[in-house]
Parts: structure tokens; C-alpha cells; sequence
């Protein structure tokens, strides 16, 4: 009874925003394998940016991966910020891949958007595995 | 518009920003603007990494929000079990 005059309390006090982080998303391993995924990708495909064969191959990939993050993550309650962030590193790898389908890609180009994406997905593995257990 | 122009004013308006987000996206514009006037980087591969700076922007903010919610969190959940260990 008296948790539940606290919660209440709280909740008063502060709104909405104290309501959403009571209730926040729960730590989901899926999505925290997932992210691991595209950022040990993106860390590999880098480091093969020279060679434009395996790198349009590599832009593929990592393009069908964010994609798939996006929609694991996208029906998620309470998700709406790793949403917009997944869908966000989603355009960044999607315009790897279409750069490579329509023209020639040079090697700073490749590193530079693989760098983006293992940085970004860092940040996003940060906070999906900190989320509540 | 010259890409140095482009460059100063990109500059003046991003070191303006108190956001550290800002300030660093600054300076990647810049870096990307010598890349692209050495020859290292094409005009269309350009305008790809301007634009992302935008979606970096987008991920930032809300790695931000998710960040202040789980530390309330932990907050909430805190107050809670210290309140019924105190009862």
C-alpha cells in the first residue's frame, strides 16, 4: 500500500514523463543481439572499404540488417525513441547501399558511412542494454 | 555559392550552438569539406554525408531521451524499494 501511495505520489508530482519511465520498455535481447550485429559488421565491412567488390556486398548487408532492426523494434510499446533512432541509422546505411548500386564508391566514402553507422549503433547498444531487467 | 563560402557559413552557425552535437557536427561538416575539395570525396558522396549528419542528429537526441528515462528509472524504482524497506 505504501509503494503504491509513492508511485501515485510521484506520478503526481512530475506527469507524464515520470509515468513513461516507470513503465519504459523493458531490456529486450533480440534487439540488443541485433544492434551488436550491425555494429561488429560495421566494424568489419570498414576495414574492407578498399576493396569495391566485397564493400558493394558488405553495403548490402548491413543495409538488410538496419532494415531489420527497424522493423523488430518498430511495433515495440513505448519504444518511439529507439524507433526513431533505428530508423534514422536505417536511412544512413540504405544511402551506403544505393550509392553503390548507382555509382562509383570511393574508399573514404565507405569508411567514412561505416564509421557513422558503428558509432551511431555504439550509442544504441548503450542504451538498450541499459535498460531495466 | 562557392564551397567555401558554404564552409564559413556552416561554421558560424554551427560553433554558435552551445549543443555539443552541434559543435561536433560542425566540425565533421568542415572535415568533410576538405575531403571533398582534395578530390577524396564526390559532390554527390558529399551532399549523402551532409545529409546524415542530420540523421547522426536525429540518433543523438534520442540516445539523449532514452538515457534521462532509464536514469529516472532507476530513480523511481530506488525511491520505491528504499520506501519499503523504510516501512
Amino acid at each position: 500500500m505504501k509503494k503504491l501511495l509513492i508511485a501515485i505520489s510521484l506520478i503526481a508530482l512530475q506527469g507524464c514523463t515520470l509515468i513513461d519511465a516507470y513503465l519504459m520498455t523493458k531490456y529486450d535481447p533480440n534487439e540488443y543481439q541485433l544492434i551488436t550485429d550491425i555494429r561488429s559488421e560495421a566494424r568489419q565491412f570498414k576495414a574492407q572499404c578498399d576493396d569495391a567488390v566485397i564493400s558493394k556486398f558488405n553495403a548490402g548487408k548491413i543495409a538488410y540488417d538496419t532494415q531489420l532492426f527497424v522493423l523488430y523494434s518498430e511495433h515495440i510499446p513505448r519504444n518511439e525513441n529507439l524507433i526513431a533512432a533505428s530508423k534514422a541509422l536505417d536511412v544512413i546505411a540504405q544511402g551506403l547501399a544505393g550509392q553503390y548500386k548507382n555509382d562509383k564508391v570511393s574508399p573514404a566514402f565507405c569508411k567514412i558511412k561505416f564509421d557513422s553507422i558503428e558509432t551511431s549503433a555504439d550509442k544504441l547498444q548503450k542504451v538498450i542494454g541499459g535498460r531495466p531487467r | 555559392m562557392s564551397v567555401e563560402q558554404l564552409q564559413q557559413q556552416l561554421l558560424e552557425c554551427f560553433n554558435g550552438s552551445p549543443d555539443s552535437n552541434v559543435q561536433a557536427a560542425a566540425q565533421t561538416a568542415n572535415q568533410y569539406t576538405e575531403m571533398v575539395k582534395s578530390g577524396q570525396l564526390s559532390r554527390e558522396e558529399y551532399v549523402q554525408l551532409l545529409t546524415d549528419l542530420q540523421q547522426t542528429n536525429i540518433i543523438n537526441k534520442s540516445v539523449d531521451n532514452q538515457q534521462a528515462m532509464e536514469y529516472m528509472n532507476v530513480a523511481i524504482n530506488g525511491l520505491i524499494n528504499i520506501a519499503s524497506i523504510v516501512g
